[in-house]
């Protein structure tokens, strides 16, 4: 045996390994330039992961294209758990929950304008009014008191002083010069929706179910939608939709759930009312004081484990799917009376719809 | 008859000399129940020529791939294309994994503690018990009843402000045996991302262990043994390339074992006692007083009796006990007991053939345990060529997170089992030992967290995977001449992790890795070089995302001078390799170290 030669050998497959190595596979793909007349869609990625993106669907589903944000902007990482996208003018602003950022770019080009990356920490939510956006934040997981709402001067993108509000402020709406914060809880479960009067930053809050995770505004009643306390917390409770009434800001109403059917996902979309319960869509009139007992459709013939989001647009329903939540996902556009009609693969974890 | 008679004469004549080869190890299983494994034991010269965390050592010695969440973060192994958990760690013959989350943190351990590491690859949960799946890494400290007194202390400084401070203290005389040591570490670890203006920020770390070992002969028969490890450490948490960090872990592990042995004619009989403390503190944020923990206490009873019947046969039994208490933040309260019985048989049948049986059986009321076994057979065809073949059921069981955590823990989890063969040879020849083994596992009831329809987040049996592949190792060692001496190591393994349902593979398993190190001595210098290759991962269920190949370079020098002094100088990445095992996370490009070490 000669020892030279096997030696040479081993050594030899050390260069082999290194060179025989296959290059980056990526398919060369060129912006479409022009994303409006259709839904961006916002893929949230993995928790830790960096890999949120964005892909763009046309109204006549023609034109598709993922991972629009990284072909416009390809030096710039978009960021960690994308959890929300506003429009205000000719921006969109992305709201990164992981990368405590908000990137700003053009709505239509998705060129990017700026970078908010101080004054915020878990945020959640975006809206706007009167020159300025509304950001909810989480603060610290671990911390019930540090939760508030970010004030970001639009034409300057500089934050003013926060709003500190109650643990767990989800999604907000505007009305009549009031934000209203539902507050979806954080270590807790909240029950609250806050109304901070924004000439006077005074604010009230009313008593809505457990867990209110959406909110809708239909003429002059503000509707909430609470999911209940999940089983796991040993106290479970049943979900609750409440109406506020945007004229004295009362609880005109509620309707409850059954006690284990958990809620999400409010649309109101002209007179009809969407919500969905596990992969289950229901639809009913926004003014019904019953709930209906039969579903619209159900998503599970898609293989879709529970609505992860959806929307409803110009009488289409869209649902993400977010499959294993490592792969990438899925959407579905179906009729509005539950027919099937467009299935995209999409980014990691679809995690919501914005019309442009 | 007289043959008979002579021979037992001879047995009991070799009682003294076998106690002296089985007295200065605690996991006597390591030695004589592996025959018919794949064996790799690195020993202390290796092991202090390379950072003092496991993670390291064992990514430049062997096929295992490690991902790591930041250089210092947590480092989790796979084995031969298992789970980080189905690979245990296992000190002094007691298996070390968390309770808490199923497996070893590899940077919570300094390789620098131990006199010898050895990485028995494949199913070991016969004798190791849950997770040793892939394979099992066994960190020794051997008591030697020898007159000796050693001091060794190691220095070591390095780019980003690293230190590192090992020293090893021995006593001995042929009644007494002792062992002190401690090891420090520490670094600001803000080395830049390579291609941009980004540093690792928050990435900062300290950690202390100490290990006082002691063993005392009580008469020619009878020893007693003492281990002690405390670990201490706090790491920032560091940021990825997508988002800053704030938060920072605190880990305090705590070790004892207490070992009564007594050695009777052919038989040997062992009582160990162990008692094993983790606790971890999760601060999301490091500048406020919120944080998460979570902590086990094990207290493991062990008798173990050993009975040779004649010169061939060699009968081992154990009883083991093991109560669990964990607790934590998100944890609800449970205790674990577990009984296990544990067979093991090795029959030399001629000078050239042997076989090993194992057998475990464990009573618990917290989840079913199967019977698992293992068959082995170790055939030595020719003078250099061995011929090796192992058959065995293994296992995974549930952690205490799995069980009971809040929300989401299923208490209606079965272990994950595993069946696997492995077929091995093995030739030396002079300076010369090259083995290659093909394995094959097949993995059931894989424990995996998925959300439920309503969104919760649960672990179920689910994924089925098959694993298979091949190790090779070539080892080389020639001493040149008077002056001149060359070594040279390399391990490659190739790697198929398959989800027998989607027919994809396991993330974060590459298919190739290759690690080889060549050492050159002239005199008083010694030039080595470690080297790293490591194929491509997949970091989605999909196969769609994955990280790239690469290639990492260490090189060093060492020089001996004042005959107990040595002085070292290692550039760490030398092609400046921009790579990260974890998406994300990049680690750091070429950096130095310098190190001295003083022997007396």
């Amino acid at each position: 045996m000669n020892l030279k030669k096997l030696v040479f050998g081993a050594l030899f497959s050390v260069v082999f390994f290194t060179s025989c190595s296959d290059d980056d596979d990526t398919i060369v793909e060129t912006p479409i330039g022009a994303y409006d007349n259709g839904v961006l869609i916002l893929n949230q990625g993995g928790f830790g992961k960096g890999n949120a993106s964005l892909s763009y669907l046309s109204v006549d589903s023609n034109t598709f294209q993922n991972n629009i944000f990284a072909l416009v902007n390809p030096t710039i990482i978009l960021g960690d758990t994308g959890q929300d996208v506003g429009f205000y003018n000719e921006f969109a602003y992305i709201v990164m929950n992981g990368s405590n950022k908000i990137e700003i770019v053009n709505r239509y080009t998705m060129a990017h304008v700026a970078t908010i990356s101080t004054g915020l920490s878990n945020p959640r939510y975006i809206v706007f009014y009167n020159g300025k956006g509304y950001v909810s934040n989480w603060g610290n997981g671990s911390s019930t008191s540090d939760d508030y709402i970010a004030v970001i001067n639009l034409s300057n993108n500089t934050l003013s002083a926060p709003i500190p509000v109650m643990e767990g402020p989800e999604q907000m709406a505007i009305a009549n010069g009031k934000l209203y914060v539902a507050h979806l809880g954080g270590l807790g479960v909240g029950s609250t929706v806050s109304i901070i009067n924004l000439s006077t930053n005074g604010i009230s809050s009313l008593s809505v179910g457990d867990a209110p995770n959406s909110l809708e505004i239909s003429g002059e009643t503000l509707y909430v939608l609470s999911g209940g306390k999940p089983s796991w917390t040993g106290s479970e409770t049943a979900g609750k939709l409440s109406k506020i009434n945007l004229s004295n800001d009362t609880v005109s109403g509620t309707i409850d759930f059954a006690l284990t059917s958990h809620p999400s996902n409010l649309e109101i979309s002209n007179s009809d009312l969407f919500y969905t319960v596990d992969s289950d869509v229901f639809k009913t009139l926004v003014n019904t004081s019953t709930l209906p007992t039969t579903a619209l459709f159900s998503t599970t013939a898609q293989g879709v484990y529970g609505v992860y989001s959806f929307e409803v647009q110009n009488e289409k329903i869209y649902i993400g799917d977010a499959v294993d939540y490592s792969s990438d996902g899925k959407i579905y556009v179906y009729s509005s009376t539950g027919n099937l009609e467009i299935s995209k693969t999409v980014g990691v974890v679809p995690a919501g719809f914005y019309f442009n | 008859m007289l043959l008979l008679l002579f021979m037992c004469q001879f047995i009991l004549g070799q009682t003294d000399s076998i106690v002296l080869k089985e007295v200065n190890v605690t996991d006597s299983q390591l030695k004589k129940f592996s025959n018919s494994k794949s064996i790799l034991k690195i020993n202390d010269s290796v092991i202090f020529k390379n950072r003092s965390s496991l993670t390291s050592l064992l990514n430049f010695n062997s096929t295992i791939y490690f991902k790591e969440n930041g250089l210092g973060m947590v480092s989790s192994p796979s084995f031969r294309g298992t789970t980080a958990q189905q690979t245990a760690v296992v000190w002094n013959g007691i298996n070390i994994n968390s309770q808490l989350n199923g497996l070893t943190d590899f940077n919570t351990i300094n390789s620098s503690n131990y006199n010898s590491i050895t990485i028995r690859a494949g199913g070991g949960s016969s004798i190791y018990g849950s997770s040793a799946i892939g394979g099992s890494i066994h960190l020794n400290n051997d008591l030697n009843f020898e007159n000796e007194f050693s001091n060794n202390l190691l220095l070591r400084y390095g780019s980003f402000n690293t230190q590192n401070l090992d020293y090893l203290f021995k006593a001995s005389t042929k009644k007494l045996s002792s062992q002190f040591s401690v090891s420090r570490n520490s670094s600001d670890n803000d080395f830049d991302y390579l291609g941009t203006n980004k540093k690792n920020e928050n990435g900062q770390f300290y950690n202390t262990s100490t290990n006082f070992n002691f063993g005392y002969k009580l008469n020619a028969t009878n020893f007693i043994k003492f281990y002690n490890q405390i670990f201490d450490g706090e790491r920032h948490f560091s940021g990825t390339l997508a988002a800053g960090s704030k938060s920072k872990y605190q880990d305090f592990n705590t070790r004892s074992l207490i070992e009564f042995s007594n050695f009777y004619k052919n038989t040997i009989s062992n009582v160990r006692l162990a008692y094993l403390t983790e606790e971890y503190n999760y601060f999301e944020d490091k500048d406020l007083n919120n944080f998460s923990y979570g902590k086990s206490e094990t207290a493991i009873a062990k008798y173990d009796f050993s009975y040779q019947l004649n010169k061939k046969i060699n009968f081992n039994t154990l009883i083991d006990y093991t109560r669990t208490i964990g607790f934590g933040s998100d944890l609800k309260e449970n205790k674990r007991q577990i009984v296990s019985g544990i067979f093991l048989m090795k029959h030399q049948l001629t000078d050239a053939f042997l076989y090993e049986l194992n057998f475990r059986n464990e009573i618990t009321s917290n989840y079913k345990s199967p019977v698992l076994y293992a068959f082995g057979a170790n055939y030595k065809v020719s003078k250099i060529y061995t011929s090796k073949f192992n058959f065995s059921k293994n296992f995974r069981i549930p952690t205490f997170n799995d069980l009971y955590y809040q929300a989401g823990g299923n208490e209606n989890l079965k272990p994950e089992s595993a069946y696997q063969l492995d077929l091995i040879q093995e030739i030396t020849v002079n300076n010369l030992v090259f083995s290659i083994s093909g394995f094959f596992n097949k993995i059931t009831d894989m424990i995996s967290w998925k959300p439920n329809d309503s969104g919760l987040w649960q672990p179920i049996n689910t994924n089925k995977v098959k694993t298979y592949g091949v190790e090779t190792h070539l080892r080389y060692d020639k001493q040149i001449s008077k002056n001149q001496a060359i070594q040279f190591v390399a391990n490659y393994g190739y790697t198929i992790s398959e989800n027998e349902m989607t027919k994809k593979q396991l993330i974060y398993v590459p298919y190739h890795k290759l690690t080889s190190n060549a050492a050159y001595s002239y005199r008083k210098i010694t030039f080595y070089f470690n080297y790293l290759f490591n194929g491509q991962v997949f970091t989605s269920f999909d196969n769609k995302y994955k990280l790239k190949e690469y290639t990492v370079v260490n090189s060093g020098i060492e020089y001996q001078f004042l005959k107990s002094c040595k002085l070292g100088f290692q550039v760490q990445n030398i092609f400046n390799e921009k790579y990260q095992n974890v998406e994300q996370r990049p680690l750091p490009g070429r950096n130095y170290t310098v190190n001295f070490n003083f022997n007396l």
